[in-house]
């Protein structure tokens, strides 16, 4: 299929992958959901505990100019960069460790029949692979910094993303080993004819939740970048523009992360089968796979208004004790189950 | 109470067996040991530091490095009148200031024998118990933000609110009332004030319930605090630790009890005690302490008798004037000769029970219109040793949690 726009003819994938990449789950709209997600954060956490201040910058938009004008200061505050630290890791860590957070949008399918832009048999162990890259970038920036306290808040972090993204990963392999497929887009369509990945093995899908409630770094677990103890954890050197970044790379992955677990465990765009052209399956199959995801985010989210965070060790300890057993167990069920499916079907 | 003499050998010892929480299997010297400078510009350190030297993520060794924000008030005290250091005393412990003038200003009375009328006794204990609860409050709300539960924070902050609100009321100031004085209080209760701390203190006991849900029965400020920096009952009489931290240790010590001041032998009330001694249970006394000090407040208020509000002995000195205004608005203006107060020579000593601990107030006066010596002893700097023996063994995260629950305010021990 070819576009042609007077002269020029354009070929009708690249105008979806273009699509795919800079506005729908892409760019776009994954700037839009960050800032909506902070402002949904502060507006949710000022409700329950009585501030003002959300609403004090405009009041008729609900104080959503606040984001704006943080953004905004961050971008022309001075980046400053510690005399001792290494300086190309220190600049090149936060940006590489976004890039990664990025990237598996490319692999994410969004809507039914549309295939994503890089499309692969084994586009699920490709977006687990990116992911698990990004906290190496994590920990660079905080050795970089030459600063004791970003030092051990590195050091906590390494601790804790190895105790979490280990069940993580067990457990959405579980829910691919029910199907016996790694492609996400084929996922949602199995689990349209079988029942939602949650259903069919709850056990992983309460693993998973927790551990990207650690990965993204939402409370309970918002360990290493705890103030009071470490001050910014990995990121305490940074300033100005970098910090925003630094600071945004937990939503951008608590995005990501939330739209996979949507494709994996809650059907993804079902029950949106498609078949209303390409125009109108990629805006209400998306609409409803980013509606999923949001209300997953807006729990995550809600629930800094309610606990304060575990202790490192205590987090660990959970991490292995509990939601990796969870996951294992989550894997023999998925064995039970697939054997069973294989019966039926 | 009888004083038990311990030789520094004993102490030593028992420090070396009492302390150590748990066995870290971590030595006392090390190269693997890491030295963090916590403060003075740290958002977990307050106004000081704390000197942590960690074996990975365990705390070995901790010094807290007080000092940074010197004021001095003993020994600005001796270059001022008598009357003017009564709003410096408030100044140290800013949070619950009603307290220690009223240590200060007891120990004048006691230097000039002023008998202190029944109705201002009420009040002065009413208005220490507002800011006591404001104190505790505060305290709550600290070591909630230590915790991360920011929820905590701005929940005690705004339930502080309205006992300062009340206290306003009272008084005319928000932080620093400098409502005691000697012989006396500055000004009587406004009409409406009865039924504004009544309805306060309903809503204080009806957010106590929902801090309860939030706070006390949340899962993960249990894990935190459970179990975390226990004090022994033996170690915190050895060190002289006082206050709500001694109390959850299960020593049964308050001031208001054991040498009682104002109006408290005439109310009846009891010291809440906690026999775990950990973080948890410092937390858990000082809610209670809220519970018992609206019982109080209530106790006062219906038992406040009417009558005068100044000494006669201070009354009698006023003219015309300040008489017309004292009659007409129940407020005190006071006498020039206030402004040249010379107490006979001598000693004076009294204590209160501050929000954090006891405050020990000594006064020498000469017989000039300074005291010749002022002595300030502070909760907060009889605690402040805590730090040095109750955080080793634990984890940085620790630090924070030992520290806000121990209500440990930074320019208390510094005056």
């Amino acid at each position: 299929m070819m576009v042609v726009l007077g002269p020029i003819s354009i070929p009708g994938r690249f105008i979806y992958d273009f699509f795919h990449v800079f506005i729908l789950p892409g760019f776009l709209v994954l700037l839009i959901a960050v800032i909506l997600l902070i402002w949904a954060e502060r507006k949710i956490a000022g409700l329950v505990q009585l501030r003002y201040g959300p609403l004090y910058v405009s009041r008729r938009i609900g104080g959503a100019l606040q984001l704006v004008a943080d953004l905004i200061r961050y971008s022309f505050q001075e980046f400053i960069i510690p005399e001792r630290a290494d300086r190309i890791p220190f600049l090149t860590a936060p940006a590489l460790a976004l890039l990664f957070a990025i990237v598996p949008i490319a692999f994410i399918p969004i809507a039914p029949g549309i295939a994503p832009p890089i499309n692969t048999s084994s586009n699920l162990l490709i977006v687990l692979a990116v992911l698990a890259v990004a906290p190496i970038y994590v920990v660079l920036a905080g050795i970089a910094s030459d600063n004791k306290f970003s030092f051990i808040g590195s050091l906590r972090e390494v601790f804790l993303i190895i105790s979490y993204e280990i069940p993580f990963f067990i457990s959405i392999l579980s829910i691919a080993m029910i199907f016996r497929t790694l492609d996400l887009s084929e996922l949602v369509y199995l689990q349209s004819s079988l029942l939602w990945g949650a259903l069919l093995n709850p056990v992983a899908a309460i693993a998973a939740y927790i551990a990207i409630l650690r990965i993204t770094s939402r409370f309970p677990f918002e360990i290493s970048e705890a103030e009071s103890e470490i001050v910014m954890g990995p990121y305490t050197e940074y300033s100005g523009l970098m910090y925003g970044v630094s600071m945004g790379i937990s939503y951008i992955k608590l995005y990501i992360y939330s739209l996979l677990y949507t494709i994996v465990f809650l059907g993804g765009w079902l029950p949106f089968q498609g078949g209303m052209g390409f125009v109108g399956d990629y805006i209400i199959g998306s609409l409803v796979i980013i509606a999923k995801a949001s209300i997953l985010m807006l729990i995550s989210v809600f629930l800094r208004a309610v606990y304060p965070r575990y202790r490192v060790d205590q987090a660990i300890r959970l991490g292995w004790s509990t939601v990796f057993i969870l996951s294992i167990v989550s894997l023999i069920w998925s064995l039970v189950v697939s054997y069973l499916v294989g019966r039926w079907l | 109470m009888e004083v038990e003499k311990v030789s520094e050998e004993t102490l030593k010892e028992i420090s070396r067996e009492m302390f150590v929480v748990r066995d870290t299997g971590v030595k006392e010297e090390g190269e693997r040991l890491l030295e963090l400078q916590i403060g003075p510009a740290h958002p977990g350190s307050g106004h000081m530091r704390i000197l942590a030297w960690v074996d990975g993520d365990i705390v070995v060794r901790c010094d807290p490095d007080i000092g940074f924000v010197h004021r001095t008030i003993e020994k600005l005290s001796e270059n001022r009148a008598y009357i003017k250091t009564i709003p410096l005393v408030e100044r140290p412990s800013l949070l619950d200031t009603t307290p220690m003038t009223i240590g200060y200003v007891n120990a004048v009375e006691k230097l000039m024998g002023l008998e202190v009328p029944p109705r201002a006794r009420y009040l002065r204990t009413i208005l220490a118990e507002i800011t006591r609860i404001a104190s505790h409050f505060y305290g709550i709300g600290i070591l909630s933000i230590f915790l991360g539960h920011s929820t905590g924070y701005m929940w005690a902050f705004g339930d502080r609110e309205i006992m300062i609100e009340l206290a306003t009321m009272l008084t005319g100031a928000r932080i620093t009332y400098a409502y005691v004085i000697p012989g006396g209080v500055r000004r009587d209760m406004p009409q409406n004030f009865p039924d504004q701390l009544e309805k306060g203190l309903r809503y204080i006991e009806r957010r106590l319930k929902e801090w309860e849900k939030i706070f006390l029965m949340n899962p993960v400020v249990e894990r935190r605090l459970r179990d975390i920096g226990i004090l022994k009952p033996e170690i915190a009489r050895i060190y002289g630790v006082t206050g709500p931290n001694l109390r959850a240790s299960g020593v049964d010590f308050d001031v208001r009890m054991a040498e009682p001041y104002e109006a408290y032998d005439e109310i009846d009330f009891m010291i809440p005690v906690a026999e775990e001694g950990d973080a948890y249970a410092r937390g858990l006394v000082r809610f209670k302490e809220i519970e018992q000090s609206i019982s109080i407040i209530r106790q006062a208020l219906k038992k406040i008798p009417d009558g005068e509000i100044i000494s006669p002995q201070i009354s009698r000195l006023f003219n015309p004037l300040m008489k017309k205004i004292y009659s007409e608005s129940r407020r005190v203006k006071l006498p020039s000769l206030m402004a040249t107060l010379k107490p006979p020579k001598g000693e004076a000593v009294a204590r209160v029970e501050a929000g954090r601990g006891e405050a020990l107030f000594h006064i020498v006066s000469d017989g000039s219109p300074n005291p010749y010596r002022f002595r300030f002893v502070t909760p907060s700097f009889r605690n402040v040793i805590l730090f040095k023996y109750l955080i080793p063994g634990h984890r940085i995260a620790d630090i924070p949690a030992i520290y806000g629950s121990l209500d440990y305010f930074p320019p208390e021990a510094d005056r």
